[in-house]
């Protein structure tokens, strides 16, 4: 028979139901505001139009960025892969002397705050004089991304049954191969997480890109921090709207993919990966 | 291995070496000889708009005895701490809510919706809280038809602003450790303090909230350690009024003031280093 829940249960239904609002709001007003026909922010808005994404689409600036974003953060995350994904699988294969602090070190970046990180490539950049380089702008990405593809796969080496790949080297499969058809098949699903990571994290790096991008030649979250340090109209809305979009498709992908698993589930998972 | 022991044994001690050298060559090339050549320009000169190359320690002397930067040092850790505080009150009942659903989908549904603004540019995140708190806003228009405020709250480009923007952009960095150290918890403890008759609270002060310190402990580094570094969101919602270390480290590095960046970024790391430090003190406690 159901019965009413308890009066604390409501209550936290109620909180979980403010924090669910409290989370999407920015996301939501953002794509309000972008129908809205006035250039100024009121709530709410008095006419709707197409009119921010007719501007949008005029601004040439932004197609620049964006394609630059995406062409950087695609090879960001092949490179990133290819560099963090042997590091994990050596960190967790072999018994090195000085594991933990080999994997110290690889992780450091992680801790630095971003901003001393962006200031010090800067510098460093100008003084052996590659600052211009698109390539300097790469290997900024490629060092934000390798640390996180380090821990991902490492949790998912870790969660490997090694003797698979003994059994395949035994049967005389060479160790290239038996790395891409035994190995990694195995760890696929770590490894996608950690390129899903790696592309979402190098498409919105800010602070270390910030010094690196020359005018004209700037990635699109860039683009959008100088045009909103400038101008506040909601062209700048409609552009988000439709990278919210995207996240959002990625969220319902996500979900799909991740049908009949909770997120307790796949915590176990990674849990389990790092014993 | 089979055969080949000798050669076999030396392509086993420096296999790992050789796959780990690619990383190795990128920490060195891009982290440890730029973080070294930054911390040089700390000894240099600023002067009259000119960078002065000879070896001092004027640039430390400055930025540790000026009071303005004292002010700046506690803005940036007094912004930290709120945002941390916030994010905690208001992330540890929506972990403790996430864990308690039956419905497996809606757990589903309502942890995607937590990690969910991760996804989008901290950017846009940004921009969403300075038109939601604006004057015309929708956060003050609601608060105006409820009857609560006669006329709007300066919500944004201050320190308001800041927070209530941060406390957001971070909240899943918040979530997640707690809810993973919730799933962690034996459920059979909570039985047993129930079935002695403990009443919810007594459960939840003497038996949960205890065990699920550790979590507390790693979202409250988390969330610390980036709201010491936060650039994007005080620039866009401070308004000019919040002026919290990075963005002293950005406008000195715009400035071509090096020296002065390579101080203040060291401050920075030092602090994140200091948050570190005590919050893995406080796990070694807070430990079971």
């Amino acid at each position: 028979m159901p019965r009413l829940p308890h009066p604390r249960y409501l209550a936290l239904a109620l909180f979980c139901v403010a924090g669910a609002v409290f989370i999407l709001s920015p996301l939501a007003i953002v794509i309000l505001t972008s129908f809205s026909a006035t250039a100024y922010n009121v709530f709410p808005p008095q006419e709707y139009s197409l009119r921010w994404y007719e501007t949008l689409a005029a601004q040439e600036a932004f197609y620049g960025a964006a394609v630059r974003s995406v062409v950087l953060a695609t090879a960001t995350t092949a490179i990133a892969l290819a560099i963090g994904t042997l590091a994990a699988y050596a960190l967790v294969k072999y018994a090195l002397r000085g594991r933990d602090l080999v994997k110290g070190f690889l992780l450091a970046p992680i801790v630095l705050p971003s901003i001393v990180l962006g200031v010090a490539l800067f510098i460093f950049f100008v003084r052996i004089g590659t600052i211009n380089s698109d390539l300097s702008l790469l290997v900024t990405h490629v060092l934000v991304a390798t640390p996180f593809v380090v821990a991902i796969a490492s949790a998912a080496f870790a969660n490997f049954d090694w003797s698979t790949e003994e059994a395949a080297m035994d049967l005389g499969a060479g160790p290239v191969e038996t790395f891409l058809r035994v190995v990694v098949p195995q760890v696929r699903a770590g490894v996608v997480m950690a390129g899903v990571f790696a592309w979402i994290l190098s498409f919105d790096q800010v602070e270390t890109t910030l010094f690196l991008v020359r005018p004209g030649q700037t990635t699109l979250p860039i683009e959008m921090f100088l045009y909103l340090q400038k101008w506040q109209d909601p062209t700048i809305a409609a552009l988000s709207s439709i990278l919210i979009v995207a996240a959002a498709l990625l969220v319902v992908g996500l979900s799909v993919a991740g049908r009949g698993r909770t997120p307790a589930d796949i915590l176990r998972q990674q849990r389990e990966g790092r014993r | 291995m089979a055969c080949g022991q000798g050669r076999a044994g030396l392509a086993r001690v420096a296999a790992p070496w050789l796959l780990l050298l690619p990383a190795f060559l990128l920490m060195t090339y891009a982290f440890v000889l730029p973080i070294g050549s930054f911390l040089e320009y700390g000894f240099y000169r600023f002067e009259r708009g000119r960078l002065v190359q000879d070896f001092t320690f004027e640039t430390y002397r400055r930025f540790l005895l000026d009071p303005y930067y004292h002010a700046v040092i506690l803005d940036t850790v007094k912004v930290a701490a709120i945002v941390t505080t916030i994010a905690l009150l208001v992330g540890y009942p929506l972990a403790y809510g996430l864990w308690r659903l039956r419905s497996p989908s809606l757990q589903r549904w309502f942890g995607l919706i937590i990690f969910s603004p991760v996804l989008v540019s901290v950017v846009v995140r940004s921009y969403g809280w300075t038109v939601l708190l604006a004057d015309q806003g929708a956060v003050n228009w609601t608060l105006m038809r409820l009857g609560l405020i006669g006329e709007p709250l300066e919500l944004v480009y201050n320190l308001t602003g800041v927070v209530i923007s941060l406390s957001h952009v971070f909240l899943p960095f918040v979530v997640f450790p707690i809810y993973a150290a919730m799933t962690r918890l034996d459920p059979s403890l909570r039985e047993a303090a129930m079935d002695l008759g403990a009443g919810w609270w007594t459960t939840f002060r003497r038996v949960t909230l205890p065990l699920t310190l550790p979590g507390i402990v790693a979202a409250a580094q988390i969330a610390f350690t980036l709201a010491l570094g936060a650039l994007v969101t005080p620039a866009l919602l401070g308004g000019g009024r919040v002026l919290v270390l990075p963005l002293q480290v950005y406008r000195a590095t715009s400035e071509i003031n090096w020296p002065f960046a390579a101080v203040g970024g060291l401050a920075l790391l030092l602090m994140a280093l200091v948050a570190v430090v005590l919050s893995n003190r406080l796990l070694r406690y807070a430990e079971p």
